[in-house]
């Protein structure tokens, strides 16, 4: 093969093939394994303020939801709106079976033109013993006159004065009996008007302008006190009942301006505001309540899924770390600062972070330290790193 | 020549009734019968026999590789047999008293011509430059020193040969065992390698055995051992001249 | 003295090197499955070192999470941090399902990937369950429909992804975060998780609503609000799979497990007695099945390399037969035959390291290279070079110099 470059040529060639041998080995043994140093990018803290915000998902609701059903058991007799109607305020919306109401209805004024009667015979009554009594009452003086000419006897004045007196009673029981019966009159008439506001219960008209947003019940479903047969909602008065979590949920109050994302817009966020933290908030699923109104042109969908960023108030200026710096060795939480020497490992108190992942440092570091972003592998004081630029090569076509 | 002839064997190589028996009892095979040769320092002579004559037997107990049943076998001023084996060592033996001739080069192919030859002298624990020395002396006298650094399959058939040789002399072994040395060669070049064998057998004080069959070479030898069925005879070559 | 087996060597070098790369290329397979085993075995290692855990509690009675299904109530972590010892508790839960990645547009594009994904509590990086480190991007800041993705996984930073019903933006990277089968975790927060794991597809939903409300029971017409309130109770996720624990520091594992055990009737495990579970029960059989493999190919590595060398040997049996003639000793001729059964052992070692280390990234599950294994892989190397030149060396021994002297 190599005979002509004879033997010194040959030695040449073999001990180059050899000695790249040796080294590729030594590269192998040296950088990759245990014995390679893991490599590390490393980032300098900053001041900074951040911008923090919550971020929470939700649902779009109505801000009022009025169900619209009947007082009392009974049959639906028509239903007069569908979904999507919108419908004015005092619009009939749906009305129940009368039943036995109108029955009653008459009875009862049949009952009331009785009881009318009543009154008017007792009031005649009352005029006749009236009459009798002014008689008797007079009959009695002449009596007491007539007495006193000696006309007449002590007893039949007695018997008249005895008449006038019972006509006296009479009368006040007439009188009596006339205010029974305007007062049964009366009852009659306030049971007349109770079975009347029934008989308008049975109607069951829209309290607000807005759209009809569920039709529960179609005519002669039987329905009992309380259900609901239609529900209205205004128009335009939605709001996002958003959810937070309760352990990142410090400084979320009412007032707060928010971004919501809604899926039906493609999730292009538009401006909105904290309307009130709700103040029971959920303990199974640790979440805090809130209510966020938004300003849409197009409006979403009741119940449709949205994202809400409620923007905190910006903190003041402290030294910033990436998220991806924070580790916890030992049960402490902290940082690798990369020092001359070498690194160590510095426990810090974090603060408020924003949702890009930069973490406010309160205690552990002054600003102007080097500390460890991203490795390898996870670091502890016996490793040997190695800084480089990157440690992941930028995806192909994507510029994060 | 013929002073040479007549001086004492003292550095030349001698067998006296030389025996070799293989096998036992009813099976046994006697390849050698008492076999009787003498060959003085700068002397070559041929060993002529059919196959299966017992030569190469011969060869190989002259060779320290077999050992005889019986007999005596001196080597230079060494007794290296005599109803036993009196030297312990029979590899440097080989080395350093035995030089070896083939039919083909046998050289070794990994390594260049002039250390072909050195490895001889290296074997006997000379210094290496020592040796490279001695083996292009060596080479010079075959005249192939002008192939030192070449590897073996570059030279031709003559000059492997010629390095062959070389190799044998090398350490001034006092015999040479040739085992047909020219049997692929044609008559200009087998005659050019007896011519070599003479000269180095003077020019060293070398006793040269030729075993061979080749017609074309066997006129030259003063002297022949014809071998048959284990026993030899002495008989007087023509001694022809070669060009 | 020159170096016989130098010269050999330097001779037909391009023959020496390709036998050595040969041998070398079978070296690193051999060495590679070792790698694939101990890969394996660090799976679940690493599974449980990342976690960040002291003491895993589970649904009693069971062996998981991992090992086993586990169910727990999510509200079960506040009777456990009260413990004493207790320094931080975390719910987690865990699903190995498909993520695909999808487009802007929300159309699904690119090849599944078989992921476990990890539900993460809220509380932020240094919890139990977070990943202790990342390699890009940044940890989840929001409750919801973010992720953080192993880059095994194949997903990069902003790539959006479809877990069940959602879809999450990737916004950290991390490494080396798998599951004990060696699949990528995704991280996603919690409640997300919670209903990817336990919330039924809208068909299941749909027809469990209506077998709801045909039930007498809970739709009587007197009571109107009943039915809706029983399909709220249906829909809602309350579980998770474990709650992971980390102890304060002097807190002894054994006592504060005993006290969980005891009084909250869970199953609490330390640490080693996951590993037990994870490492003698989920990953043995494979483990085992990998081992037998590379036994075999170490027996069938070491006879090869065995045959190699003494037909290299046997390939120069008239040289040698010519040196022995010649006077060489027989122990240069036998130290001529081992240097170079052990020159090619190294060759074959080296290429057999530097191949095995080039290509064990390319590997779709870890591969581990520990140097201990090499040194042994060295040695076992050496050895079986010196052995199978014993046996070469016996033959050429035994090679007769007579026969270089013909018949």
């Amino acid at each position: 093969m190599m005979q002509s470059l004879g033997g010194k040529g040959r030695k040449i060639v073999l001990a180059g093939v050899l000695l790249v041998l040796l080294a590729l080995l030594a590269y192998v043994v040296l950088r990759s394994g245990p014995l390679a140093p893991v490599g590390v990018t490393v980032a300098e803290v900053k001041k900074q303020t951040v911008a923090p915000a919550l971020f929470g998902i939700g649902t779009v609701e109505a801000r009022a939801i009025h169900k619209i059903g009947p007082t009392a058991p009974g049959r639906l007799l028509r239903v007069e709106v569908q979904v999507g109607d919108t419908v004015k305020a005092g619009e009939l919306l749906a009305e129940m079976e009368p039943l036995d109401l109108e029955s009653r209805q008459r009875a009862q004024a049949a009952a009331v033109q009785r009881s009318r009667a009543n009154v008017q015979s007792a009031e005649a009554q009352v005029q006749e013993v009236a009459v009798r009594k002014a008689y008797a009452q007079t009959q009695a003086k002449r009596y007491e006159q007539l007495l006193a000419a000696q006309s007449t006897s002590e007893e039949l004045l007695a018997l008249k004065q005895q008449e006038a007196q019972a006509m006296s009673a009479s009368a006040s029981a007439a009188q009596a009996n006339l205010e029974a019966a305007r007062q049964e009159l009366q009852r009659l008439q306030h049971e007349q008007e109770a079975l009347a506001q029934q008989r308008s219960n049975l109607r069951l008209v829209s309290p607000v302008s807005g759209r009809v947003i569920q039709r529960s019940a179609d005519a002669g479903t039987t329905m009992v006190a309380g259900q609901a047969v239609v529900e209205i909602v205004e128009e335009g008065a939605l709001w996002v009942h958003a959810r937070f979590d309760q352990q990142r949920a410090q400084g979320l109050k009412a007032g707060l301006a928010a971004q919501v994302a809604l899926r039906s817009l493609g999730g292009a966020p538009v401006a909105g505001q904290v309307v009130r933290v709700e103040p029971r908030a959920d303990a199974v699923t640790e979440e805090v309540l809130a209510k966020v109104e938004f300003k849409t042109e197009k409006l979403p969908s009741i119940g449709e899924l949205a994202e809400v960023t409620v923007a905190l108030p910006a903190q003041q200026e402290r030294p910033v770390v990436g998220s991806a710096s924070l580790q916890r060795v030992g049960g402490q939480l902290g940082v690798w600062v990369v020092e001359e020497g070498g690194h160590r490992f510095a426990p810090v108190v974090p603060g408020v972070s924003d949702l890009d992942g930069r973490t406010q440092i309160l205690e552990g570091l002054q600003g102007g330290e080097t500390v460890v972003l991203y490795s390898e592998k996870a670091l502890d004081s016996g490793s040997r790193i190695h800084v480089v630029e990157r440690l992941v090569k930028p995806a192909a076509g994507t510029a994060k | 020549m013929a002073e040479i002839q007549s001086s004492t064997l003292r550095n030349g190589v001698r067998l006296e009734g030389v025996r070799k028996r293989y096998g036992q009892g009813d099976t046994a095979v006697d390849a050698l019968k008492g076999v009787d040769m003498s060959v003085s320092p700068g002397e070559v002579v041929g060993l002529i026999g059919p196959s299966g004559s017992g030569k190469s037997t011969l060869l190989k107990c002259l060779g320290a590789v077999i050992e005889p049943t019986a007999g005596r076998m001196t080597v230079g001023e060494d007794t290296i047999y005599d109803d036993g084996w009196k030297i312990k060592d029979l590899r440097a033996l080989r080395r350093d008293k035995i030089g070896f001739v083939f039919q083909a080069p046998y050289l070794i192919p990994f390594l260049d011509v002039l250390d072909n030859v050195a490895l001889m002298p290296m074997l006997a624990g000379v210094p290496n430059a020592e040796a490279r020395k001695r083996a292009m002396e060596m080479l010079q006298a075959l005249d192939v020193s002008h192939r030192a650094r070449g590897m073996p399959s570059q030279l031709s058939g003559g000059e492997q040969q010629r390095v062959a040789i070389a190799r044998a002399l090398v350490n001034r072994p006092p015999v040479i065992l040739a085992d047909e040395p020219t049997a692929p060669l044609d008559s200009e070049r087998a005659l050019s390698v007896i011519r070599i064998l003479n000269q180095m057998a003077l020019q060293f004080h070398t006793a040269i055995i030729v075993v061979t069959h080749d017609e074309k070479i066997i006129p030259t030898f003063r002297r022949i051992y014809h071998i048959r069925d284990g026993k030899t005879h002495e008989e007087a070559g023509e001694g022809r001249e070669i060009a | 003295m020159i170096s016989l087996a130098g010269k050999d060597i330097l001779h037909s070098w391009g023959k020496f090197i390709l036998t050595g790369v040969g041998l070398g290329l079978l070296i690193g397979v051999t060495l590679t499955m070792a790698g694939v085993y101990r890969g394996m075995v660090d799976d679940a290692k690493v599974l449980l070192d990342n976690s960040g855990a002291d003491l895993w509690v589970v649904q009693q009675d069971t062996q998981g999470p991992y090992a086993e299904s586990s169910s727990l109530y999510d509200d079960t972590y506040r009777s456990v941090q009260g413990t004493e010892g207790v320094a931080r508790v975390a719910n987690v839960t865990y699903l190995t399902m498909q993520v695909r990645r999808v487009s802007a547009a929300g159309a699904l594009t690119g090849r599944e990937v078989r992921a476990m994904v990890v539900g993460v509590s809220p509380e932020g990086p240094g919890a139990p369950g977070y990943p202790r480190f990342l390699i890009d991007g940044r940890h989840i800041s929001r409750s919801h429909y973010e992720a953080v993705a192993d880059i095994a996984s194949g997903f990069a930073l902003g790539d959006r992804i479809k877990i069940r019903r959602n879809i999450y933006t990737v916004v950290g990277l991390t490494r080396r975060m798998v599951s004990s089968g060696g699949d990528p975790m995704v991280f996603i927060p919690i409640k997300d998780a919670q209903q990817a794991q336990f919330l039924k597809d809208n068909d299941a939903i749909v027809h469990q609503r209506e077998r709801t409300a045909q039930n007498p029971m809970v739709n009587r017409p007197g009571t109107p609000g009943v039915l809706d309130a029983v399909i709220a109770i249906q829909g809602s996720n309350p579980y998770v799979n474990a709650v992971l624990v980390q102890l304060e520091p002097q807190a002894d594992p054994q006592a504060v497990a005993e006290t969980l055990r005891r009084w909250k009737r869970l199953s609490v495990y330390t640490r080693l007695q996951m590993e037990d579970i994870l490492i003698a029960k989920l990953i043995a059989t494979s483990a085992r099945q990998i081992g037998m493999f590379l036994v075999i190919l170490a027996v069938v590595s070491a006879a090869i390399v065995a045959f190699i060398i003494y037909t290299l040997t046997m390939g120069k049996i008239r040289e040698i037969a010519v040196l022995k003639l010649i006077g060489t000793k027989n122990t240069t001729i036998a130290s001529m035959i081992l240097q170079q059964a052990i020159g090619l052992g190294l060759i074959g070692f080296a290429v057999g390291k530097i191949a095995s280390t080039f290509w064990a990234p390319f590997f779709p599950k870890y591969v581990l290279l520990i140097p201990e294994d090499s040194l042994r892989g060295l040695v076992a190397v050496v050895v079986i070079c010196v052995l199978a030149s014993i046996l070469a060396i016996r033959a050429a021994l035994k090679v007769d110099p007579a026969e270089a002297i013909g018949g």
